[in-house]
């Protein structure tokens, strides 16, 4: 288990700044932000490689805040494998390892058992970064702290590099704490997901929550949501006229009506009157050619501006009187459609799936 | 047209580098060049029959080992340490550090000799402990130290600021200590930057005249012979010397240099 509570440290000119957050024993966290918000500084001042000016630190259930790096019971694996070049791939693995079993197990688990007596610097990106994994996990961290580990690889070695961490993972059940600069990667890997930036955490919480509750505008363009509107929002409670989706008085949301531009779209949430964001993904808006007879709320007639083919998904972009939706529908029936920029379209989606922040 | 005109500035440029590179190899060369032509054969015939400069040479040879080998031990500590730590005061250290490099040699051999002459508290103690400093070889390397030292550091931190300090990162994480991710990791990669900071050491010491003439004119390494023959009985006199210490001195830095060969950290990024 990883616990922060409102730490502070300073690497040069990153710094971090009263991060609090948790990740449960065994489970995989992720820390997701933009080059420069304080990630890697974040991963050293856990590891005990730069010290805790403010806060405290738990692992495991120990304060380790004044421990050394090598007291922490963690592995760190940075972006740039750090291989020692003096080394063999071999004698690197077995670096910090307990027992010389553990290392074979562990060179096999991750496929580097035939790399053995190379010399580091005869191996590839992808190699070292798998004998870099072999050599952390060897150790038997309880906490294993990994900086963009995947960054560097292609394609095709990432997903092989992932999917041997993740078996590794599962058959262990260390606790992981792994930054990434791209959100996907939470949704692939992560148990809970920490948003980081200017040193300090936006939000935390599991991935589909910062997917589908972003806490800003920021989070929100950050975690590939295309549709981020700026308005002002007005809760209008059960009274809304022809209202017919359930508006859920039990957990204090309310109808809001939301006006952006010369258009007013409709969402459920808890929101003072005032400015406002509403976010809705692109997978929520369906398109059809005649206005929709089904009870969605938010239903706009348009017209299409642009469209990019991405493989089995076309994303749509739909001009509605000035305010422009991007749509992602499927490739199929965007040609069923005949969706072409200058067709009028009605773009639709349900007021619960308006997120206002 | 375009062509032509953007290879004739690359062309002249290469022609003015070639032309002053020359120039300064044989500004370099030619007097060592001159020495050994004109005194080679006299320092060859020297060397068999002249015994004073063979006792020259051992002395200079190994008291400047004895001060590179002092100066290593003592020195990588401070420059690993101004390398990888914030120290407080810490540019004021490395300009300390500096100063022997900027200071005449003259004027270091005297601040030596008011530090470690016998009438100094420090020179009077080391006396009654059986350690005469001046005129003696353990003079000679007092002197060598204090002027050659330096270089050691200044190229020993950079050495170590090349390494990146995430490998000894890594290593504190795989459970070693500070101390033992320095020899396991830290030193491992910088051996042979701090190698050939210690020949360039060894090289300076070698060459020292101004403040061993001070602290210890006798016993005469061979820089303190070649004027003292030059004083005495001319340039006759002097250019075997100079001759024997120019060969000599080539051979053990050639020797020096290939075994430094090439460096090895940093191959390990990905």
């Amino acid at each position: 288990m990883i616990e922060l509570r409102a730490v502070s440290a300073r690497a040069g000119r990153f710094a971090l700044s009263d991060v609090t957050f948790d990740v449960p024993q065994g489970a995989y966290g992720i820390v997701i932000g933009a080059a420069g918000a304080g990630k890697t500084t974040l991963l050293e001042t856990i590891a005990g490689i730069l010290p805790v000016q403010r806060g405290a630190i738990r692992l495991g259930g120990d304060d380790v805040t004044r421990l050394p790096p090598e007291r922490r019971r963690l592995s760190l694996v940075y972006q740039h494998a750090f291989l020692f070049p003096h080394l063999t791939v071999r004698e690197n693995i077995a670096y910090g390892a307990l027992d010389a079993e553990t290392v074979d197990r562990v060179a096999d688990e991750f496929g580097v058992s035939v790399l053995g007596d190379r010399a580091v610097r005869d191996l590839s990106g992808g190699e070292r970064q798998l004998v870099a994994l072999a050599r952390a996990i060897a150790r038997r961290p309880e906490v294993l702290l990994l900086d963009e580990p995947f960054a560097a690889l292609d394609p095709r070695t990432r997903a092989a590099a992932r999917r041997a961490l993740r078996a590794t993972y599962y058959e262990r059940r260390f606790t992981v704490l792994q930054v990434t600069h791209d959100f996907n990667e939470a949704g692939i890997l992560g148990d809970v997901a920490i948003l980081l930036d200017g040193g300090r955490v936006l939000q935390a919480g599991t991935p589909e929550e910062l997917f589908q509750k972003p806490a800003s505008p920021y989070i929100a363009e950050f975690v590939g949501a295309e549709n981020v509107l700026s308005g002002m929002a007005q809760p209008i409670g059960a009274a809304a006229p022809d209202w017919t989706e359930t508006t859920r008085h039990e957990t204090e949301e309310f109808a809001v009506a939301f006006t952006t531009g010369a258009i007013t779209l409709y969402a459920i949430g808890d929101v003072v009157p005032g400015p406002a964001h509403a976010v809705i993904r692109a997978e929520e808006i369906a398109l059809s050619v005649a206005a929709a007879t089904s009870s969605v709320r938010n239903q706009f007639p348009g017209r299409v501006v642009e469209l990019s083919f991405a493989g089995a998904i076309t994303r749509v972009t739909v001009d509605v009187s000035g305010t422009q939706f991007v749509a992602a529908v499927t490739t199929r029936s965007a040609r069923e459609l005949g969706l072409a920029p200058g067709v009028a379209v009605v773009a639709g989606f349900k007021a619960t799936a308006v997120h206002l922040c | 047209m375009t062509e032509r005109g953007s290879r004739w500035p690359h062309a002249l440029a290469t022609i003015v580098a070639a032309v002053l590179g020359s120039l300064f190899l044989l500004f370099i060369a030619a007097p060592l060049v001159g020495i050994v032509t004109t005194g080679g054969a006299g320092g060859a015939g020297a060397l068999w029959h002249d015994a004073e400069l063979r006792q020259s040479l051992w002395l200079t040879a190994w008291t400047a080992t004895a001060a590179t080998v002092l100066g290593v031990v003592g020195a990588t500590p401070v420059a690993y340490l101004l390398a990888r730590r914030r120290i407080p005061g810490g540019a004021v250290v490395a300009a300390v550090l500096d100063l022997p490099l900027v200071v005449p040699h003259p004027v270091a051999g005297i601040a030596l000799l008011l530090v470690l002459g016998r009438q100094s508290a420090m020179g009077g103690a080391l006396y009654h402990l059986g350690l005469r400093v001046t005129g003696s070889p353990e003079g000679i390397i007092a002197a060598m130290l204090f002027v050659s030292a330096p270089l050691f550091v200044s190229a020993a931190r950079d050495t170590f600021e090349r390494v990146d300090a995430r490998y000894e990162a890594v290593a504190r994480t795989l459970g070693d200590g500070p101390w033992r991710a320095f020899r396991r990791v830290a030193l491992p990669l910088s051996i042979r930057g701090l190698a050939a900071a210690g020949v360039v050491m060894w090289a300076r010491a070698v060459s020292e005249f101004g403040a061993i003439v001070i602290l210890a004119y006798n016993p005469r390494v061979v820089s303190v012979l070649s004027y003292d023959r030059f004083t005495t009985t001319g340039l006759a006199g002097a250019l075997p010397v100079a001759a024997v210490l120019v060969v000599c001195a080539l051979v053990v830095l050639i020797v020096l240099r290939t075994l430094s060969g090439p460096r090895l950290d940093g191959a390990g990024r990905a």
